[in-house]
């Protein structure tokens, strides 16, 4: 076009307004110095806290919210960082089951004051527990075998179980039993009378504030934001390290990556592999790794619509037909380990050197065998379903593709079914379909609850009629109090679970979570909470 | 006028209706189960909880019925309570929305701001190099994936040459303003916080140029070609032998005539930006609608779908509402006509 049309405003000045602006709104972001003490007074964590339904003990159950509720509640009692298998003392000094059999009798720990400084009492923690037995949500469900918690003196309370045989010192470690001061939470709408259910409204103050003796005070929570925490000045381990705990949700793990290279965030629970590997050279920052109970398996169903499925020879070929090292090795870089079956390696009785001793390992001659004993020299084929989902980098794509590999090698033919999660979960349970890909992850490190979990739930959704011996076995392994004899009773119940081949464990994550040097004392735990964080403080 | 804007809006009350009904039937085909999907493992494995659960949501109910609770809910104004947050729909809308409207609305004006200067310039100074130069920033703009551009630009200015702040609407350490608006922005400058308005501000770059990139390219294009279009008009070559100022001509005789194009377009395009900004809003840990809009999706959250539909229905609507009463403004025969 001619040069007349050439516009009379120029464009330069508003490029270059534009460029200012955009550049004095930048540099006033970052006064730096000026907030480095506030900063360092900061422990910030970079978590996905999507799933967070409620920050009410009472009603804890999803995946992140576990870390802020132990770190705004002690419990009676605790595990330390990685030991799942010993039950520590944290608000209760001793324990005791009384001759009567069904009673445990807690001392609580003298001196120890919430974080309102009021002192700690048995009422305190009767009222906690009969909120749960009240208001019946899931945490309810793990301790639905206690008939009551009675106090017996200011510093003496008993739980009463209506089955003794069941377990529940290990399972009231989980941070959804923490104890909360009756008095602020009836101030703030709070029952633990038998209509609690109804009647109970201090879910919506607690969502925002916390009632607890822990490390740190909770005191707000904005949903898909943060969650933002105080120091409890009044903590009975000793004054946390941190004025502030805050953690930021960032659901994406290559933002999670940036914001701990640059510093904003000083813990990031939520790197994958491929980045993990480019943080290892980072002098700032150190990997640490931390061996998960949760687990991938694929359930193999005796389903209706598959004969071959229902047949046990042909489920124990499909378990020594897959290459377990490979999945570890390559889909999981290694980090990852496998134990023999429903209970994960680091539990009482359950290591990866008995993996290699009695659970499925790849041998192929043996997966051909058992298919020839089973009739089916030529193999089978059957469906595999999988979400649209990845854990710790791993995705079940990728998974279940490795398998169908694997498998192809015996002439098993593994027919794939991606699908989104809540579609899986409602076929799954629904009890529809031939074989899954899923997940298991523990409310707290007691065997009882992944074994029960076998025999009763998990079991209907495989189809699996559970012989009357198995269930024995897994109340006679629940009951027995002596670790020892329990790591016994617990070997049979893999030996079992390995020939019913019903459950096939692939990985077990060793999550690895990166965290800047200038934290110290951070102790991550595989126990459900993540992070005990009473102890980190600036290095 | 009046009669004219009211029947508009009846029709758009009814338009919104269909929308949530069409939703409703789709939501309801999927296989998944809004119960077990909410359900913790231990409950949804007990069949009368699972049975209790849905009778509490309604979900027994048959279709009609469900369908019949909504209107009525809605009539009252109650959007219902989320299946996936146990919350009131309203509050979760409350609590996410702004976040959304705030970054939206900043990218709708950004794009505004650089796209029509850059289409009127192109199309003025047609095969110059700012001509190539809108034409390239355009196509980038429109084609690049918006998940990709928003780690890129993170990755750089962020990452590499620390120019912007991270994800997030504000510094982990900041104590965000009490609410008022929800709006940072508002919120800030309200109460004369102007740490934290920077800090805001300053959260605002990245993913707002993110969001606006796409708008940005189709607001220049067709601003583009609408412009030559006008400039090619008899009228235009009549004011240019009157001698009149070539800004004159440009601003004064091709520019408003162009306008209704783009008008149309921006007006969708805001409404676009405010109800499809997932990807930014994931990338950049912006604690908006788009996230909600997913994620109640993804977890078949009945209640939560049916409200934002509604919201999403009823803001396109009134956007074209506003757009077609604007043609009224930039062009007079729409009036008479």
């Amino acid at each position: 076009m001619a040069d007349q049309d050439k516009p009379g405003f120029g464009r330069r000045p508003l490029i270059a307004g534009t460029a200012g602006l955009l550049g004095s709104i930048l540099t006033g972001a970052r006064p730096a110095d000026a907030q480095s003490a506030a900063r360092r007074g900061a422990l910030v964590i970079g978590l996905d806290i999507s799933d967070a339904l409620s920050l009410d003990p009472v009603r804890v159950y999803q995946y992140s919210n576990p870390l802020p509720t132990r770190a705004a509640y002690d419990g009676l009692v605790t595990f330390d960082a990685g030991d799942n298998i010993n039950v520590k003392p944290a608000l209760a000094t001793e324990w005791a089951y009384q001759p009567d059999g069904k009673t445990i009798r807690f001392k609580l720990r003298p001196g120890v004051k919430f974080a309102s400084g009021n002192p700690v009492t048995a009422e305190d923690v009767r009222f906690s527990f009969a909120r749960h037995l009240n208001i019946k949500d899931q945490p309810f469900q793990y301790i639905s075998h206690v008939e009551s918690v009675a106090v017996v003196d200011e510093n003496t309370v008993d739980i009463v179980l209506k089955d003794p045989t069941l377990p529940v010192i290990s399972i009231i470690a989980t941070p959804a039993f923490g104890i909360q001061e009756k008095a602020l939470v009836v101030a703030n709408g709070g029952t633990d009378a038998a209509d609690a259910k109804e009647k109970d409204k201090a879910t919506e103050w607690l969502n925002n504030n916390s009632a607890g003796a822990g490390p740190y005070r909770l005191t707000g929570w904005q949903r898909n934001q943060q969650i933002q925490m105080v120091r409890n000045p009044h903590y009975w381990r000793g004054t946390p390290g941190y004025e502030r705990v805050l953690i930021r949700h960032m659901s994406e793990s290559a933002a999670q990556l940036l914001a701990i290279q640059r510093g904003d965030l000083d813990v990031a629970f939520n790197l994958i592999p491929e980045q993990i590997a480019t943080l290892r050279n980072d002098p700032n920052i150190q990997v640490m790794g931390t061996p998960s109970l949760d687990f991938i398996y694929m359930a193999v169903t005796e389903a209706p619509t598959n004969p071959a499925l229902q047949n046990k020879l042909a489920r124990q070929a499909i378990g020594y037909a897959i290459d377990f090292d490979g999945i570890i090795k390559n889909l999981a870089g290694g980090a990852a380990v496998r134990p023999v079956s429903f209970l994960p390696v680091g539990t009482n009785g359950s290591t990866s050197a008995l993996t290699k001793e009695i659970g499925f390992n790849e041998d192929l001659p043996r997966a051909r065998k058992l298919l020839a004993d089973a009739g089916l020299p030529n193999g089978f084929k059957f469906q595999l379903a999988y979400g649209n989902a990845a854990i710790a980098g791993v995705t079940y794509q990728n998974l279940a593709q490795k398998i169908q590999a694997d498998l192809a090698r015996v002439g098993i033919i593994a027919e794939l079914a991606p699908m989104d999660q809540v579609n899986l979960r409602t076929i799954f349970m629904g009890g529809k379909s031939e074989a899954v890909l899923t997940f298991w992850n523990p409310p707290a490190p007691e065997n009882w609850l992944w074994s029960s979990a076998t025999v009763n739930r998990v079991s209907k959704r495989v189809q699996w009629n559970v012989p009357p011996e198995m269930h024995k076995l897994v109340a006679d392994a629940g009951a027995e109090r002596d670790l020892v004899k329990a790591a016994a009773l617990y070997r049979k119940y893999q030996e079992a679970m390995v020939d019913f081949a019903h459950h096939i464990v692939l990985i077990q994550p060793v999550y690895q979570v990166a965290v800047r040097k200038s934290v110290v004392g951070l102790n991550l735990t595989a126990a459900g909470w993540m992070a005990d964080l009473s102890g980190a403080k600036p290095a | 006028m009046i009669r004219y804007v009211v029947s508009r809006l009846v029709t758009a009350a009814v338009m919104v209706l269909l929308a949530t009904l069409v939703i409703f039937l789709i939501a309801n085909t999927v296989p998944g189960d809004p119960a077990l999907a909410a359900m913790g493992d231990m409950q949804a494995s007990d069949p009368v909880q699972v049975r209790e659960f849905r009778a509490r949501w309604g979900l027994d109910l048959p279709l009609w019925e469900q369908y019949w609770l909504f209107l009525q809910r809605i009539a009252q104004g109650d959007l219902g309570i989320s299946i996936s947050s146990r919350r009131p729909v309203v509050d979760d809308i409350i609590d996410y929305a702004p976040a959304t409207i705030e970054l939206a609305t900043i990218a709708f004006v950004l794009s505004l701001l650089v796209g029509l200067p850059l289409g009127i310039i192109a199309a003025v100074r047609r095969d110059s190099w700012v001509d190539h130069a809108a034409r390239f920033v355009a196509l980038v703009g429109v084609s690049a994936p918006t998940f990709w551009l928003a780690f890129i630009m993170l990755a750089i200015f962020y990452g590499q040459l620390a120019w912007a702040p991270g994800p997030g609407r504000l510094d982990p350490i900041a104590f965000p303003p009490e609410r008022i608006t929800g709006l940072l922005l508002i919120d800030t400058a309200w109460v004369g916080d102007w740490e934290t308005f920077r800090d805001a501000a300053a959260h605002l770059v990245l993913p707002s140029i993110v969001l606006a990139a796409s708008t940005l390219g189709l607001i220049t294009r067709t601003t583009r070609a609408a412009m030559l279009e006008a400039l090619s008009q008899d009228y235009v070559r009549v004011a240019r032998a009157k001698g009149l100022l070539a800004r004159v001509v440009v601003t004064g005789h091709a520019l408003p005539n162009a306008m209704l194009p783009v008008v149309t377009l921006g007006g969708l395009a805001y409404a676009n930006l405010l109800t499809g900004a997932v990807m930014t809003e994931t990338v950049f840990g912006w604690p908006g609608l788009g996230r909600y809009t997913f994620r109640s999706a993804v977890a078949v959250d009945f209640p939560a779908i049916m409200a934002i539909t509604a919201i999403v229905a009823a803001v396109f609507v009134l956007v074209n509402l506003l757009v077609d009463l604007s043609y009224a403004l930039l062009d007079p025969r729409v009036v008479k006509a």
